[in-house]
């Protein structure tokens, strides 16, 4: 479905944002972009939908060169931004000026989702909630049948019921045919769903891998002391004990926390490389 | 190379419509305006301050308000692309950039002419009869939308629209003084130029009104006919390919 190989990126030719890129993105899943702020999550997720060009590199989503922006091309990614526009139009006027650039869309998809969202049809787009709209803009997504979804910070301004809808409703969404990358800081919103993880640092991807294999050669742990042997990844103190992240040797599997693996990958970089190229 | 990427007729008749329905305020405001301006201050005030006996101001009005909406018509073209989140949703809408450009270059071009030409022609009908009914000693003449001089605002409005598309293409935000402002600092340094080379020839002879010698052999020298040349067959393509170049490189 994506195919990066060697891409390059920067805002100013002094500070790239990648340098050498290489990344390969199969169909059929909810892939869970991780980073700090500036690692270049949004960036990388506008290179993918043709919105900025790289500089150097070989790029291909679903087929097409991004950078091309043919329509067919456009009918199979959908891309829904932190920040976005909607036009003050009510939702009947937005789906017949647009539904019909989308030739796959599906209307009563739409309306179901409408309705899980309970997003008011009366109203004008624009005087939505922030929420509402977010949703809006999902559920005009999902039903345009695109192959590829883009999700940057979708659980931002969502309330509570809305997030884990939109966990339930993006779960059922995924076919062996679609992909959705996530972009997110709320990891603890996106816990058992996303799968793989892809964790971006400094320009450079430090993880990439399935929550099953996450979870062979990673253990999270609480304990009261800290462990001496060299299994150590990392550790957090909290409420007098630690969340420790080691190495698994023993095979059994812990429950993932997101936000504890994301600090290990990232604060130790070289130890978690070198677990998972045993 | 699949044709459809760049050009599908079906397509292009939703976007036509889209734009058609997106710029339908922004249409209104320019023809209220516009008719509002020449009806009160182009034929009433005119009338009524001017002691005239025939009223011959149409064909002028039409020159001055064709080109300036049109011109502001074409410099909101783009309009999207001044705002980052409005331009994620345009960059992303399924439709090529040829057909993105050809559905703008086609509405503030052709499309303009032919509704401003149209609007005109029946606001000079019913403001000549109103004109007639208010000043009766006074004469109206018609406008003649397919005379020669409206056929003259018409070649240059089509020719000269298009360096508004590339300002509309390339500038964010204020698009119509910017491009002004371009054309005034581009036509400076040529004047200064000109001046350099020609300011001689200028200041050596003595042109009086109406009678200058050296100024028929600059307009009916080559380079002034190449110059001529270039406005009328030139001018307009290469604006045109600018825009589409322009915005088949917009990122957000």
């Amino acid at each position: 479905m994506i195919q990066i190989n060697g891409l390059s990126f920067g805002y100013s030719p002094k500070k790239p944002v990648f340098d050498q890129l290489s990344l390969t993105l199969p169909s059929g899943n909810v892939y869970g972009l991780l980073g700090k702020n500036g690692a270049g999550k949004s960036t990388l997720l506008k290179i993918i939908s043709g919105l900025l060009f790289p500089t150097h590199g070989k790029l291909e989503v679903v087929g097409f060169r991004p950078k091309d922006r043919f329509p067919q091309f456009l009918n199979e990614i959908y891309l829904v931004t932190e920040e976005f526009h909607l036009p003050a139009i009510k939702i009947e006027q937005y789906l017949s000026l647009y539904s019909p650039f989308y030739p796959r869309f599906n209307r009563s998809l739409f309306d179901e989702y409408i309705n899980e969202f309970k997003i008011p049809r009366d109203q004008k787009l624009n005087a939505l909630s922030y929420g509402q709209k977010k949703n809006f803009l999902l559920s005009f997504g999902l039903a345009t049948d695109c192959k590829l979804l883009i999700l940057d910070e979708p659980t931002n301004g969502l309330d509570i019921p809305s997030k884990s809808q939109f966990r339930k409703i993006v779960a059922n969404a995924i076919h062996e045919d679609r992909s959705f990358i996530i972009s997110t800081h709320q990891v603890r919103d996106m816990e058992n769903l996303i799968d793989p993880i892809i964790i971006l640092d400094e320009g450079q991807i430090v993880l990439f891998e399935n929550n099953e294999r996450i979870s062979k050669k990673l253990s999270i742990t609480r304990q009261s002391e800290l462990p001496d042997d060299n299994t150590l990844v990392y550790a957090e103190s909290y409420l007098g004990a630690y969340t420790v992240v080691t190495e698994n040797t023993n095979m059994t599997e812990t429950s993932m926390n997101l936000e504890i693996l994301f600090n290990a990958v990232v604060g130790n970089k070289t130890k978690v490389n070198e677990i998972f190229k045993r | 190379m699949h044709l459809k990427n760049y050009f599908d007729l079906s397509r292009f008749w939703l976007l036509l419509k889209m734009e058609l329905f997106r710029s339908k305020k922004g249409l209104l405001m320019i023809f209220v305006i516009s008719f509002g301006l020449l009806f009160f201050g182009g034929l009433l005030l005119d009338c009524a301050m001017e002691k005239k006996k025939i009223f011959d101001g149409h064909p002028s009005n039409y020159v001055f308000h064709l080109m300036i909406g049109g011109f502001i018509l074409s410099s909101l073209a783009f309009n999207d692309l001044s705002n980052t989140l409005k331009r994620y949703h345009y960059l992303t809408l399924p439709a090529s950039t040829l057909e993105k450009f050809i559905c703008m270059w086609l509405l503030t071009s052709v499309g303009w002419i032919t509704v401003f030409t149209i609007s005109y022609t029946i606001y000079t009908l019913i403001a000549n009869a109103i004109g007639a009914a208010l000043f009766s000693d006074m004469k109206f003449l018609p406008f003649n939308p397919l005379g020669i001089s409206s056929l003259n605002t018409m070649k240059f409005y089509f020719v000269l629209h298009g360096i508004l598309l590339v300002g509309a293409a390339y500038f964010k935000g204020y698009v119509f003084p910017k491009t002004l402002f371009a054309l005034i600092l581009f036509f400076a340094m040529g004047s200064i130029l000109a001046y350099f080379i020609m300011g001689d020839e200028f200041i050596n002879h003595d042109c009086g009104v109406g009678e200058c010698a050296v100024l028929h052999e600059v307009i009916s020298h080559d380079i002034s006919v190449v110059l001529q040349w270039i406005f009328w067959w030139v001018l307009a393509p290469t604006c045109w390919i600018n825009t589409y170049l322009g915005l088949k490189e917009q990122e957000v």
